[in-house]
């Protein structure tokens, strides 16, 4: 009941299953962020990879495009309660960016870094799963600017704030560094199965 | 520049309680946390307030988290970072 009257649907049991706890299942696609939507010069963008690493290195879109892209299809689940089932985003796997950048032995951790000052964290063996993505794509169209034009990190295990709208760069750290909302209350990990929404 | 021993006296005092007055009060956390930023720039001018590395990244991110031309522009998550960062500017008002 409480889910058709947030906007829900009916769901089967195989679709209840993918549902964590306290979450509801939401068709639409919630606008959540902080500030206002960044405008995005792609001629002026840039992506960096820095820190523990044995080559960082900075890309430009044109250079971005070029690297190999896949699809996932999965669900996505918001710290708010809401969860999107079958979607579908594209970009260039983690596995490739790792590729290129050779993280050293002593990268546990990484930050994300996006427009306007946000961050999140990550440890590295969550960062380097294989249904994570840079994402450019969302429903075979580029991403919306509310969304996230032009590349949004894409971590489905995880709560969606940790799948960083604007991503501009990824810091690879020997030790962990929390992140914008991190630092002020929300859980350092955000396992949705695990319901790690807060850490105060 | 900061300072790890918290200001004593008057003007400290009050400083802290108008800013904690200001995060308890009602109303718009957004509208309050731009008055929290006036006022604790102004405790830091007049020496009442010392900086903190805790209440430097949590005005830093206040800044970002305000960016917009007026309230409506912001995203639907402002107010929440705006509570949630307050809570961290009276934690760390007792170091300042």
């Amino acid at each position: 009941m409480l889910d058709r009257l947030m906007g829900g649907r009916r769901l089967t049991s195989e679709q209840k299953g993918r549902v964590p706890p306290g979450q509801y299942v939401t068709e639409k696609f919630p606008v959540l962020h902080y500030g206002s939507v960044p405008q995005t010069d792609l001629g002026a963008w840039d992506f960096r990879v820095w820190g523990e690493v044995e080559n960082p290195f900075s890309l430009d879109w044109t250079v971005f495009q070029a690297l190999p892209h896949t699809s996932v299809h999965t669900d996505i689940h918001c710290v708010t309660r809401w969860s999107k089932l079958d979607v579908d985003f594209a970009g260039v796997p983690i596995r490739a960016i790792l590729d290129l950048a050779q993280p050293k032995p002593a990268a546990r951790y990484v930050v994300a870094h996006c427009e306007k000052g946000y961050t999140t964290n990550l440890p590295l063996e969550v960062l380097a799963d294989d249904d994570v993505l840079l994402a450019d794509t969302y429903a075979g169209q580029p991403l919306a600017p509310e969304h996230g034009f032009p590349l949004r990190l894409f971590v489905p295990k995880r709560y969606f704030w940790k799948s960083a709208k604007w991503l501009r760069g990824l810091e690879f750290l020997a030790a962990d560094s929390p992140g914008f909302w991190e630092r002020y209350g929300y859980h350092n990990d955000g396992d949705p199965w695990q319901e790690e929404r807060f850490s105060e | 520049m900061t300072s790890t021993s918290p200001t004593l006296g008057a003007a400290a005092d009050q400083a802290r309680a108008e800013v904690r007055g200001l995060i308890a009060g009602k109303g718009h956390a957004v509208d309050a946390a731009r008055l929290v930023i006036e006022r604790l720039e102004r405790a830091f001018v007049a020496s009442a307030l010392h900086r903190t590395p805790a209440l430097d990244q949590a005005l830093r991110d206040l800044s970002l988290v305000l960016v917009g031309e007026d309230r409506t522009a912001l995203g639907g998550k402002s107010p929440e970072a705006a509570r949630l960062i307050l809570r961290a500017v009276d934690r760390a008002l007792d170091e300042a």
